[in-house]
């Protein structure tokens, strides 16, 4: 049954054809990133434990744009705090000791609160869109030692560039490098 | 392009030999934070079915009590007017407050880079979220038919009728879901790629298949860290305002009134400085045995505990100040109920409760001016139990103090609490403890990835 699921969710991973450098120091596969990007492949996949400046430089990443999808999520979550305020102060209108329905300091609370939340949500949104999760369908071979303390580096090419692409990952200095022909 | 070919990487050593007695001094290396870790993740032993199954029989008995009170009304716990406040918002206070240190720790220490968080703040933000769960049942419970609580949430209706957005409790239910959320996604968010690595040694398919879910993928590619840390940069931006707009909001319930005791533009700094300050007592008290338990003094030492209880001497500070400032506020001031309470908060029937809070919160606390008792471990957790209890405290004397003490001799009362409301604060607590028992054993309770970045990176050069 579980099996049966597992297959309908997780089936398995297509033919890649590429190859894969696997490092453990990161000096290394820093070089090797730049190598192979002088060489020509832009399209490169990195996968390492945690995140390392020196690679996010040699991939020449820029900032993530998330924050532009936080910051309107956070536009919208004020205006529709204020509006859900000023409509529903209007359409039930309840006075209090003679008070203005219209206040601005409750309402800049509820704004405030509705900012944050909707400002949250979006990010989360955003982060799952442009880090493409969730990742059903793997886009490159994974090794569970990436989550651990080895380096890899995915290089999707056809099988006549594959021994050039070799070449350079050993001469930086990989630890292992797989053929997928 | 070709190279000249260097040799290939010497295999990581996975598991360093322990060469010293002292357990803090253990090397940590990538691989073998990953098997500390990890190896939480087990099946439990003999002591976590036996805490467990006495957690569940309390919260049992605590079912009780609340069916009880839904069954036959509050009138079989000790609430009446004009205390009808009484043990459920203490409680809810209490909850929120200790909610409050998980994003302090996890958000407002990531934005100004203190490293020590990274060993500590998955257990405080599971702290905060089971925190809110548990501080979100009492107004749910109090209301008296809960099944009518959604009439909370404004929402178009067939009578036209809204919730009345000027009111202190609208904001809390604005402020405490809008917590509730945000920190559920940032403690979530933060999970993913430590599942990940739980997903990659998982043998069961049924739990192959739940860490697959909720790792979503996750490979730690390039595109994903980037995104992730990019995010997860906002989510603790937008969480720093959130920990001081929330707990000002809980602490308006009570300033709004015209209450003596709580009518005061002390209230919000005063809550906030209360909340961290038993939050972090109550991170201690977690993070003590589980170091002790799973031999993890190398991944949280010394250090780190010395600078949570530098966190609880500081708060105690601002807790005993604001103690202090009320005092005199009723003093100089002209308010002749206000004076009245605050006298009777020290020498009146619940003298036991305020000493007992003034003890805890502001005398005790001054033994972590010094350094060895800072570092002794037994010492410190005593302390921040008595820390939490004080607490407590603290929100039952802000509030039966008060509404037993209010404007009109006529109304005033001694509140004795009953059987039922010592069933709903054991309860909580046993609420609060199923959660977390549960999460130290099936999610990794500390941050491999975030601890990863305090390790050295291996480097080829560094080793020429």
């Amino acid at each position: 049954m579980i099996g049966a699921i597992m297959k309908q969710l997780f089936p398995p991973p297509p033919k890649f054809y590429g190859v894969m450098g696997i490092y453990y120091y990161v000096d290394d596969a820093a070089q090797t990133v730049t190598a192979l990007r002088q060489a020509g492949h832009k399209d490169l996949r990195v996968f390492s434990p945690v995140p390392h400046h020196e690679i996010e430089e040699a991939l020449e990443q820029g900032p993530s744009i998330v924050r532009w999808v936080t910051f309107t999520g956070g536009l919208l979550g004020a205006t529709g705090g204020f509006a859900l305020c000023w409509y529903t102060i209007y359409t039930w209108p309840m006075v209090i000791g003679g008070k203005e329905l219209y206040s601005i300091p409750p309402f800049t609370i509820l704004g405030y609160e509705s900012m944050i939340l909707l400002a949250g949500l979006s990010n989360l949104l955003g982060m799952l869109a442009l880090a493409r999760l969730p990742e059903i369908k793997p886009a490159a071979p994974y090794d569970p030692r990436f989550q651990e303390d080895r380096i890899g580096i995915w290089v999707p090419c056809p099988p006549d560039a594959t021994a050039r692409v070799e070449q350079t990952m050993k001469g930086q200095g990989a630890e292992e490098v797989q053929v997928h022909a | 392009m070709t190279g000249t070919l260097t040799p290939p990487a010497p295999p990581a050593p996975r598991a360093v030999a322990h060469h010293s007695g002292d357990p803090e001094k253990r090397p940590i290396t990538q691989a073998s934070l990953n098997d500390d870790v990890l190896k939480l993740i087990s099946l439990p032993g003999k002591i976590w079915w036996a805490a467990f199954l006495f957690d569940l029989t309390v919260l049992a008995v605590a079912l009780g009590a609340v069916r009880n009170i839904i069954m036959h009304g509050w009138g079989v716990s000790a609430f009446m007017r004009p205390v009808m406040w009484a043990v459920d918002i203490t409680n809810f206070v209490f909850w929120v407050g200790i909610a409050h240190c998980g994003t302090l720790v996890s958000a407002v220490l990531f934005l100004f880079r203190s490293h020590f968080r990274r060993a500590v703040y998955r257990i405080a933000e599971a702290m905060t979220v089971f925190g809110v769960l548990t501080a979100a049942m009492f107004p749910a419970i109090h209301t008296g038919r809960p099944w009518f609580d959604y009439w909370l949430f404004p929402y178009p209706n067939q009578r036209g009728i809204w919730t009345n957005v000027r009111s202190p409790l609208e904001w809390d239910v604005f402020a405490v879901n809008t917590y509730l959320t945000i920190s559920s996604i940032f403690f979530l968010v933060g999970l993913i790629p430590d599942i990940a690595a739980v997903r990659d040694r998982a043998k069961h398919p049924i739990m192959k298949l739940l860490y697959t879910l909720l790792s979503f993928g996750w490979s730690g590619a390039n595109y994903q860290w980037k995104h992730f840390y990019g995010a997860y940069l906002f989510f603790a931006a937008l969480a720093t305002p959130l920990v001081f707009s929330v707990h000002s909001v809980v602490s308006w319930d009570f300033a709004m009134a015209q209450v003596p005791g709580w009518h005061s533009t002390l209230f919000a700094p005063y809550f906030v400085a209360g909340a961290i300050f038993s939050g972090v007592a109550l991170v201690i008290n977690l993070l003590i045995p589980i170091r002790k338990a799973f031999h993890l003094e190398h991944i949280v030492t010394t250090e780190h505990m010395e600078k949570l209880s530098k966190l609880v001497l500081l708060t105690s500070t601002m807790v005993g100040y604001s103690y202090l400032n009320e005092f005199f506020m009723a003093w100089f001031g002209s308010n002749k109920a206000e004076a009245d309470v605050f006298w009777f908060r020290a020498t009146g029937h619940y003298w036991w409760a305020f000493w007992t809070m003034f003890s805890c919160n502001v005398i005790f606390p001054l033994l972590l001016w010094f350094k060895s008792f800072r570092r002794n471990m037994v010492a410190l957790f005593i302390l921040c139990i008595f820390v939490n209890v004080g607490m407590w405290f603290e929100r039952f004397v802000i509030i039966v103090t008060s509404l037993t003490r209010a404007f009109n001799p006529a109304n005033w009362f001694y509140y004795r609490m009953s059987i039922t409301e010592v069933a709903l604060i054991v309860g909580s607590f046993a609420w609060f403890f199923m959660f977390f028992l549960v999460f130290v054993r099936v999610l990794p309770a500390f941050s491999i990835a975030e601890i990863k970045e305090t390790l050295p990176v291996p480097r080829r050069r560094d080793e020429r």
